[in-house]
C-alpha cells in the first residue's frame, strides 16, 4: 500500500477521545481528537458502536414486513425511510398511488422535517450551553408531534406508508386540528429563527465555526442542509419531484456562509417552508378516491426486478436499492445509503484549526444520526461467523 | 453587551403555570384513534395465523384456547393469537391484514409494569365461559 498522504502530528499533541459515550454526543460515535494546546490538529472518526445489521434483516424478512423494519433504521426520519422503500417496491410492482395518497405522504414527511429540524436546533442550543432555549424549542416541538399523532396515529414512529398509498385517511376534523396546530407553530418558529439570528451567545458560538466551502462540500459528496449551507443547491425534492413535490410549491433555501450558523439557519428556513407546504397541502388536498389500499389484497408475489429510489430526508439525500429475484417473498438485497454516512464520515477535515470546545458545535451542526450510518457487516459462511467492520479498516482495504 | 433576546420569555415563564404535567397523577391526553394496545376478538377470530406470519416484530404467537371456553365453530383448530406487548411495535399490521377484521383497537398506551404483559387476558375476555 503506497503512502499517499502524511499528516504530521507534533509530539506535544494531546489525544482527546470525544465519545463513544459523551455528554455532548447523543449517539455513540468516537471522535479521536488530537489537540495542540486548545487547537485541533487532526480528527479521526471511528464508528461501529451502533451496528444492528438492518440490511441483512431486510433480506431475512418479507417485502411487507420490511416496510416496518426500514422505518426503524432511524427513529426521527422513519417516514422518509419507509417512503423511499415503498416507492422502490411500487416501481417493481408497477403500482402508482392516487393523488390524495401522494399529498398525504408529503404531509407526513414534511411534518417530520419540521420536528427533526426543531430537534437539532434545540440540541444545538443545549450544546452551546443555552438550556432555556433548548427547553422552549422542545416545548413548541410538541405541537408538531401532536400534529403527527393526529395524522399517523403515533408521535414518532409513523408506520404511515404502504404500497399503493398510505395507511390512514385524513378527515375534516383532523385536517382543521392539524391546521390550527401549524398556524400556532409558525410564529414560534419565526421567533426562534430571530433568536438564532440575534442572540449574542448563539452568534458568538456558531458564526465562523466549522467552515465548509462549496468546493469542499462537492469534493466530499456532502448532502442536505450541510451542502445547502455552503451555497450548493442540491435537493432531491426539487430534482426528482417524487410523490406530490411536483405540485406543492416550495423554495430550495441556500446560504453562502458555509459555517455552523448558516447550517442551523437553513434548518429554520426549511422548517418555515415545510409549514407553508403543509398548510398548502391541507388546503388543496385532492379528493380523487380512497388513499388507503386494502392491505389484504396487495400482491403477495414480487416479479423479478430492481429499483433505485431516493428521497430528500431531513439530513440530505437518502437512497434505497431494492432487488427482487422473483422467486421468494423476501428481497434479494436491500441497500441503504443514508445522508449522515456522507456528512459525518467525510467531515474529519472540517475540525482542523478549531478549538476543542468548538468540536461538538461543529459536529452538531452536521446533524449526526449515527444509527443511520452503520451498515457494514461481514458474514463468513465457511466458518459460520459474522462480525462488523469499522470504517477505518474499510478505508484501508479500498486504498 | 446587548440584552439577552430570551429575557422577556423567561420572565413570563416565571409567573406562568408549568408546561409539564405530573404524569402518573395527571393523564396524558392522546388522540382517541392513536395506535395503542390491540387484541383479537375471539368470537370473530378463525385462528388462521396470518397475523402471526405478518408481524414484523414476531410478537404474535398462536396458542391453544384453554378448556372451559365456548369456542365458535369458525375456529376449528381452537387457536388464537397471543400478542407479547413487550415485543410489539404497534404498527397495526395484524389489524390491517386480518381477513375477518377480528382485532379490537384501543388507544391504551400506559401498560408498563412489573409483570410481563400479553393480550391473553384481553382476548379470552371476549369469549363466554362454558
Amino acid at each position: 500500500m503506497a503512502i499517499t498522504k502524511v499528516v504530521e502530528i507534533p509530539i506535544v499533541t494531546v489525544e482527546v477521545p470525544i465519545g463513544p459515550q459523551h455528554p455532548a454526543l447523543h449517539e455513540p460515535l468516537l471522535l479521536k481528537v488530537y489537540a495542540d494546546g486548545e487547537e485541533v490538529v487532526k480528527v479521526e472518526i471511528n464508528t461501529g458502536y451502533n451496528h444492528r445489521g438492518v440490511e441483512k434483516l431486510c433480506e431475512k424478512n418479507t417485502f411487507y414486513r420490511n416496510v416496518f423494519v426500514v422505518g426503524r433504521v432511524c427513529g426521527i426520519c422513519n417516514a422518509v425511510h419507509a417512503n423511499c422503500y415503498v416507492r422502490g417496491l411500487e416501481q417493481i410492482l408497477d403500482i402508482s398511488p392516487n393523488c390524495r395518497a401522494k399529498y398525504l405522504r408529503v404531509l407526513a414527511m414534511e411534518l417530520e422535517r419540521i420536528h427533526s429540524h426543531m430537534l437539532i436546533n434545540a440540541v444545538m442550543a443545549e450544546i452551546v450551553g443555552f438550556e432555556t432555549l433548548f427547553m422552549q424549542i422542545m416545548l413548541d416541538r410538541e405541537r408538531v408531534m401532536k400534529a403527527k399523532e393526529i395524522l399517523t396515529g403515533n408521535r414518532v414512529l409513523a408506520d404511515y406508508m404502504m404500497i399503493g398509498g398510505v395507511r390512514r385517511d385524513l378527515d375534516e376534523v383532523k385536517r382543521s386540528k392539524i391546521r390550527e396546530l401549524l398556524l400556532k407553530l409558525k410564529p414560534r418558529v419565526e421567533y426562534y429563527k430571530k433568536v438564532f439570528e440575534e442572540d449574542e451567545t448563539i452568534v458568538k458560538r456558531l458564526i465562523g465555526v466549522g467552515l465548509l466551502s462549496a468546493r469542499d462540500v462537492t469534493r466530499h459528496s456532502m448532502v442536505g442542509p450541510v451542502a445547502r449551507g455552503s451555497g450548493v443547491r442540491i435537493d432531491s425534492r426539487a430534482s426528482d419531484k417524487y410523490d406530490a413535490y411536483d405540485e406543492v410549491p416550495f423554495n430550495v433555501v441556500t446560504r453562502r456562509e458555509g459555517d455552523s450558523w448558516a447550517r442551523m439557519m437553513i434548518r429554520w428556513d426549511e422548517a418555515l417552508e415545510s409549514i407553508e407546504m403543509c398548510l398548502y397541502i391541507l388546503e388543496k388536498l385532492p379528493r380523487d378516491g380512497n388513499p388507503v389500499p386494502d392491505e389484504r389484497r396487495l400482491p403477495r408475489r414480487f416479479p423479478l426486478g430492481e429499483a433505485y429510489t431516493r428521497v430528500e430526508a431531513q439530513r440530505g439525500e437518502l437512497v434505497y436499492y431494492i432487488m427482487s429475484d422473483g422467486r421468494g417473498s423476501n428481497p434479494y438485497r436491500v441497500k441503504i445509503r443514508t445522508p449522515s454516512f456522507n456528512n459525518i464520515i467525510n467531515s474529519a477535515f472540517m475540525y482542523v484549526g478549531l478549538s476543542l470546545a468548538d468540536v461538538p458545535v461543529a459536529l452538531t451542526s452536521l446533524d449526526p444520526c449515527i444509527s443511520c450510518m452503520e451498515r457494514v457487516t461481514v458474514i463468513d459462511f465457511t466458518k459460520g461467523t459474522r462480525y462488523s467492520v469499522p470504517f477505518k479498516q474499510l478505508a484501508r482495504c479500498s486504498a | 453587551m446587548t440584552r439577552p433576546k430570551l429575557l422577556k420569555l423567561v420572565l413570563r415563564n416565571l409567573f406562568s403555570k408549568p408546561a409539564t404535567i405530573q404524569y402518573p397523577r395527571e393523564k396524558t391526553i392522546v388522540e382517541p384513534d392513536s395506535r395503542g394496545v390491540q387484541y383479537a376478538d375471539l368470537s370473530k377470530c378463525t385462528g388462521c395465523s396470518l397475523c402471526a406470519l405478518e408481524c414484523p416484530a414476531d410478537a404474535i404467537q398462536m396458542a391453544p384456547i384453554p378448556e372451559g371456553y365456548e369456542v365458535p365453530k369458525t375456529n376449528p383448530r381452537r387457536v388464537y393469537p397471543v400478542i407479547n406487548y413487550g415485543k410489539c411495535v404497534y404498527c397495526y399490521r395484524c389489524v390491517k391484514v386480518c381477513p375477518v377484521n377480528a382485532y379490537i383497537v384501543t388507544s391504551l398506551f400506559n401498560i408498563a409494569g412489573p409483570t410481563k404483559l400479553s393480550s391473553e387476558g384481553f382476548s379470552l375476555g371476549t369469549l363466554k365461559k362454558v
